[in-house]
């Protein structure tokens, strides 16, 4: 037998020819996400009186394909923060995956996880920033929520640039233009976030996701949500939109069949 | 090799519902911190190794078994079981024996953890997979149990239902053949007592020396560590070595007379 | 590569290989964004100032109505404390928030290795070198940096992305400086404005710009923002004045038109 295990199994060049070796070559051309696959749509988020609430519907779309409909894009971190989660849905996972390895490794001390939401926004936002300068983003963008080092509510966005930035209330995707005006209503920036009950936020957060799949083509009616308080996480991911009304499509003049 | 038989003696029990973990640690310095200075340690979310012997040596086995550990997060998605990660640091600390360059490891491991008994998901995962026909779920299907293995400085490991090392191991053996493990009877919070009291019996020896009792336990899912592993809670771990003391002062005061009898029996040795 | 790729394929075999309509789809990943908002800094004899707007806008969202841009240099803590040197930064966020997180960590450091201060001018410099190290992947940033210098007056640096810097009276920056900036020449270094009856034509002399105090500054930077707000879109919601002085930095925020 040869002594070269990759001539091993292969046709004999005595009698086939020499073996191509460029077919056996394992490098190329390193490539990159270019443009995300599947996707998760809008995530809302509003802080109130001792927490924040956070939502995203549980739809993964493959372009304009409904693709996955039970999807859970809220992931809690150590019973103490929530991220939740728009863009692709790999991303999300690996991003996931990574929070869990951190995770474990804070749990090799015996203090536990003592990393709050800001810690891990400041974490994740570095991991975007440096994908996005490797030219290989995550392409996600996420919110963060839970308390900051000094135990106050804590709610902030990254995106997959590496961009940051922080408000009361605050929603990506397609929430930043239907969901933002109606939290911007109803809690203006002026009024206290001790003044918002966590019923006044979770019942803030129903209505936005309605509205949401009103008008969002890449939606469901179908939602998980999450409000974190001291007490820890309280995530519900069988949540449904309540109280739908059509009617207003009847108004909708210029689209499909009807042409009057 | 030596080595290995001497510093704090050191247990596990394997129990119907979990895992326990403990070891008498000497107090070599007044001037150490009470409490710090673990030496159990946690190697991932279900997992626990204490062990005996050179305690640098028993640092970096436990930073292989974390490595172990997150590498096979990294391949298959999930934890890993007990058995194959007592099997992969077996071989590691195997190859120890094998060459010039290096010595054998100059401790002996136990390993303890619990292999969740539900349907795993895995990690990242973010749908619940299909209800019912192909890809669906088997109904009731359980799987999954404690583990506990003993690694030895040749490479050497086995399973246990109760393991000891450290300069105690012989009176802990004896006292863990009493518990009749195999039947599966023990509870873990029996167990936290059970472990108490021999760490306290196996300290008896060398009773001139102070010791803290450090002590910890996987419990399964619907358990008190919901298949973690974690520090025994304090005050149960009080009252553990509350009771693990009044057994001892009881048996000196009823015993009294012969212990002296055992000593000078040794010493006529 | 990948779109030169696909063409090929598509062109040769598939059926599907023309498209509709005549855009071209965006191959590649685009690293940069625009966050808006603008920076503004004038010095003094014995102080330095450094204003930004807070908004955060991406494209027409308002991302967030307060997204400082002025940030404290080699501080003693997290809050800045005890820094002496101001930095703004305007342009992509991201890149912002890097640059200022490099440079805090090498003044940190000149302090821990040197005991001592860092001075503005080897600061200034420093910063020059970081924003050319990336010169073909740069910073996306107009920064500004304050402070004083080594004869205690008010010192400022303005640069462009790639690091070419120059100390200034004042500077404005982002996506106002072409409204703040003319006001600024005016106001400031007096540019076209001249003595009274002091000559004909070109005769007539220049109004001779010289350091202004404190509170006509303060003003001036006012004024500057309020009426960029009214033009600029992407300026709003409110203003953030750092002050350095020999005493330390004093920070004030003030409400913008929020519109």
């Amino acid at each position: 037998m040869n002594h070269l295990p990759e001539i091993w199994g292969r046709p004999r060049n005595d009698i086939y020819g020499s073996y191509n070796p460029s077919y056996l070559k394992t490098s190329g051309p390193i490539t990159h996400t270019s443009s995300p696959t599947v996707t998760g749509t809008s995530v809302v988020a509003v802080k109130f009186n001792g927490g924040v609430a956070i939502a995203a519907d549980k739809l993964a779309s493959y372009g304009s394909l409904a693709r996955f409909t039970d999807v859970k894009r809220l992931r809690v971190f150590a019973n103490s923060s929530v991220v939740g989660f728009g863009g692709d849905v790999s991303d999300m996972q690996y991003i996931d995956r990574l929070l869990e390895s951190i995770d474990i490794r804070e749990h090799y001390s015996t203090h536990g996880n003592m990393l709050n939401a800001k810690n891990l926004l400041t974490y994740l936002s570095k991991v975007f920033y440096k994908r996005r300068s490797q030219f290989n983003p995550l392409w996600n963008h996420v919110l963060v929520a839970g308390f900051d080092g000094n135990g106050a509510p804590f709610l902030s966005s990254a995106d997959l640039l590496g961009n940051t930035f922080s408000a009361p209330h605050m929603a990506t995707g397609f929430g930043a233009h239907l969901a933002v005006p109606i939290l911007r209503r109803l809690f203006p920036e002026e009024r206290p976030i001790e003044d918002i009950t966590k019923d006044n936020a979770v019942a803030a957060l129903q209505e936005c996701m309605k509205v949401l799949f009103y008008r969002d083509a890449r939606s469901l009616d179908e939602y998980s949500i999450a409000v974190i308080t001291k007490d820890g996480v309280e995530v519900k991911e069988d949540e449904k939109v309540q109280a739908q009304s059509w009617a207003f499509a009847e108004a909708i003049r210029g689209y499909g069949a009807q042409t009057a | 090799m030596k080595a290995v038989e001497n510093g704090g003696t050191a247990i596990g029990i394997r129990c119907k519902d979990g895992v326990v973990l403990a070891v008498e640690k000497i107090i070599t310095s007044k001037l150490l911190k009470p409490g710090a200075n673990k030496k159990i340690a946690t190697v991932d979310r279900h997992v626990g190794i204490v062990s005996a012997g050179l305690v640098p040596d028993g640092r970096h086995f436990v930073s292989r078994a974390r490595d172990e550990a997150s590498s096979w997060r990294g391949i298959y998605k999930g934890p890993i079981p007990i058995s194959a990660l007592a099997n992969r640091l077996g071989s590691y600390v195997q190859a120890f024996t094998l060459y010039s360059s290096v010595r054998p490891f100059g401790v002996t491991a136990i390993v303890g953890g619990w292999d969740l008994e539900d349907e795993l998901a895995v990690d990242g995962q973010v749908g619940s997979g299909p209800k019912m026909g192909s890809g669906g779920k088997v109904e009731g299907a359980k799987s999954g149990g404690p583990g506990l293995y003993m690694i030895e400085p040749s490479g050497l490991y086995w399973g246990y239902y109760g393991a000891a090392t450290g300069k105690g191991r012989q009176a802990a053996k004896a006292e863990l053949e009493k518990l009749d493990l195999s039947s599966g009877n023990l509870s873990i919070f029996d167990g936290v007592k059970e472990a108490a009291r021999i760490i306290y019996i196996a300290h008896e020896d060398s009773k001139d020396k102070d010791f803290e009792l450090e002590m910890s336990w996987i419990s399964s899912l619907d358990g008190p560590t919901k298949g973690k592993h974690e520090e025994v809670p304090r005050e149960l771990l009080k009252e553990a070595e509350d009771a693990a003391r009044r057994e001892l002062e009881g048996e000196e005061e009823e015993e009294g007379p012969r212990e002296d009898v055992n000593e000078s029996e040794q010493m006529e040795e | 590569m990948v779109s030169l790729m696909g063409h090929s394929y598509m062109g040769d075999t598939g059926t599907f290989a023309h498209t509709t309509t005549g855009q071209v789809k965006e191959h590649s990943f685009y690293p940069y964004t625009d966050n808006g908002g603008s920076t503004l800094g004038i010095t003094g004899s014995d102080f330095a100032i450094l204003a930004g707007d807070t908004r955060s806008v991406s494209g027409f969202n308002i991302n967030t109505r307060f997204a400082p841009k002025v940030f404290k240099i080699g501080g003693d803590d997290e809050t800045g404390e005890g820094a002496h040197i101001l930095l703004s930064v305007v342009g992509f966020a991201a890149d912002g928030n890097a640059l200022k997180e490099r440079l805090d960590a090498v003044v940190k450091m000149y302090k821990y290795q040197h005991g001592k201060r860092m001075s503005v001018r080897a600061c200034a410099q420093r910063l020059s070198t970081i924003l050319y190290q990336k010169r073909f992947f740069p910073y996306y940033v107009h920064a500004i940096l304050a402070g004083l210098d080594e004869e205690g007056k008010g010192v400022l640096y303005s640069y462009d992305p790639v690091g070419s810097y120059e100390r200034e009276q004042c500077r404005a920056a982002g996506s106002a400086a072409s409204l703040i900036m003319p006001f600024l020449d005016n106001q400031v270094n007096f540019k076209n404005q001249y003595i009274p009856g002091s000559g004909e034509g070109h005769a007539l002399e220049q109004k001779k710009a010289e350091p202004l105090p404190r509170e006509t500054v303060e003003q001036i930077v006012r004024d500057a923002f309020t009426s960029a707000v009214e033009r600029h879109i992407e300026v709003g919601d409110g203003l953030q004045m750092a002050i350095i002085t020999e005493r330390g930095i004093e920070e004030v925020f003030t409400p913008l038109k929020k519109d």
